[in-house]
């Protein structure tokens, strides 16, 4: 988007690349504020929310809980060890264990 | 008809009480009013509002006859000329301290955003007073639910820092956002750490299910079992199991024989390693 000509007159460039906010421009340019989309406009200038895309936040029962955000700094970082060379992200592990552990109920 | 701002007040309630007596001839017997035992009126009058001065004492007509001169609402004065609500008792403000106190729930969950209930914030001794993050080793042996909620014990440290934040710069309590910043970077590693794990083990899940299609043990149609494992260990480990458990309380019973198998152990001086976090299944691991 380029301003009116009007703004780049007497050399002063200052306007010369703007950095449009949702206020500006009458038509066709759109900028979000980053919250995401809930639904569709309808013809008559309306809002009609679909609920599938709205934000829904489930928070669980804290009751007896005892972990914390933190870990104490006397536990030393240690790397885990896996048979695989791939590691956490091997699918041959995964699918061992959940025959394991959760394959004949 | 004359406006009541030309002729006189009292001489506009005569008037208007000459009126109404004319309408109302045969209305019920007078009986003297509460402004005056000399004054009679009827029942329902309006005359004892019409008779109240206009002005209040001390208030003289200026040169400049401005109905407003000398209020001010700063300095309480009140009004100049009498108001419809003047002689209404209108409440007056009670002082703070002799107010209600009100009633608050000792339980209630929106405590949790404070972490003193006098001083919102903490001293940055204490806020400083913090471990390091979760690493994603460590949150990989965790189960979902586990996962789930100190994702949500991490939202509510997170939220009960903002708060200590705001409050100490609204309230110019003193330092401490610097420390306050420290404890909530690594509050944030760790649900970085969450968000890490539980995408890979999506991921690996989804790899997993592919890699199951093209195994023989595996079978995803819905008629039958899952999983039928080719080899039957566990009866094979029950079986173990018997054959060493029949000899051992034979053991102690023997006296002066030294039984054949705790020998070799004690002579080699070996301890077992301790098994390895990825081995214990779910969230037993307490760290």
């Amino acid at each position: 988007m380029q301003p009116t000509t009007r703004l780049l007159a007497q050399g002063s460039m200052r306007y010369r690349k703007l950095r449009l906010t949702t206020k500006d421009v009458n038509k066709g340019f759109y900028k979000g504020t980053g919250t995401g989309n809930v639904g569709e406009h309808t013809k008559h200038g309306g809002f009609s929310i679909n609920w599938k895309k709205v934000r829904t936040y489930v928070c669980p029962s804290l009751e007896g809980f005892k972990l914390t955000p933190f870990v104490t700094k006397n536990v030393k970082p240690v790397h885990g060890q896996y048979e695989d060379k791939l590691g956490p992200k091997s699918p041959r592990l995964y699918l061992e264990r959940w025959k394991a552990e959760n394959g004949l109920d | 008809m004359p406006s009541s701002s030309t002729i006189r007040p009292a001489m506009g309630v005569l008037a208007q009480s000459c009126k109404s007596a004319a309408r109302t001839a045969a209305a019920p017997a007078r009986t003297p009013s509460q402004l005056s035992p000399y004054l009679q009126t009827a029942h329902l009058s309006t005359s004892v509002s019409l008779f109240k001065r206009h002005k209040y004492l001390g208030a003289r007509d200026t040169k400049d006859h401005s109905k407003k001169r000398g209020e001010s609402a700063i300095r309480g004065t009140g009004t100049r000329w009498r108001l419809s609500m003047s002689d209404e008792p209108l409440p007056k403000p009670v002082p703070k301290d002799q107010l209600p106190k009100v009633e608050t729930d000792k339980n209630h969950g929106l405590w949790d955003f404070f972490y003193d209930r006098q001083t919102v914030a903490q001293s940055p001794e204490k806020d400083a007073a913090h471990g390091r993050a979760w690493l994603v080793e460590e949150l990989r042996h965790k189960s979902f639910e586990d996962l789930h909620r100190l994702w949500w014990v991490c939202v509510k440290e997170r939220n009960r820092i903002a708060t200590a934040t705001w409050e100490r710069n609204k309230s110019e309590l003193g330092f401490g956002d610097a420390e306050g910043k420290a404890r909530d970077y690594q509050v944030r590693l760790t649900m970085r750490g969450i968000k890490h794990v539980l995408t890979e083990r999506f991921y690996a899940w989804e790899d997993a299910v592919k890699l199951a299609e093209t195994d023989p043990e595996v079978d995803f149609s819905g008629e039958g079992a899952p999983y039928t494992p080719s080899q039957f260990l566990e009866e094979e480990l029950a079986e173990e199991e018997l054959a060493e458990e029949e000899p051992k309380p034979e053991e102690p019973k023997l006296e002066g024989q030294r039984p054949e198998e705790p020998k070799p152990e004690a002579t080699t001086q070996e301890i077992e390693p301790a098994p390895k976090p990825e081995d214990i299944p779910g969230d037993k691991v307490k760290i």
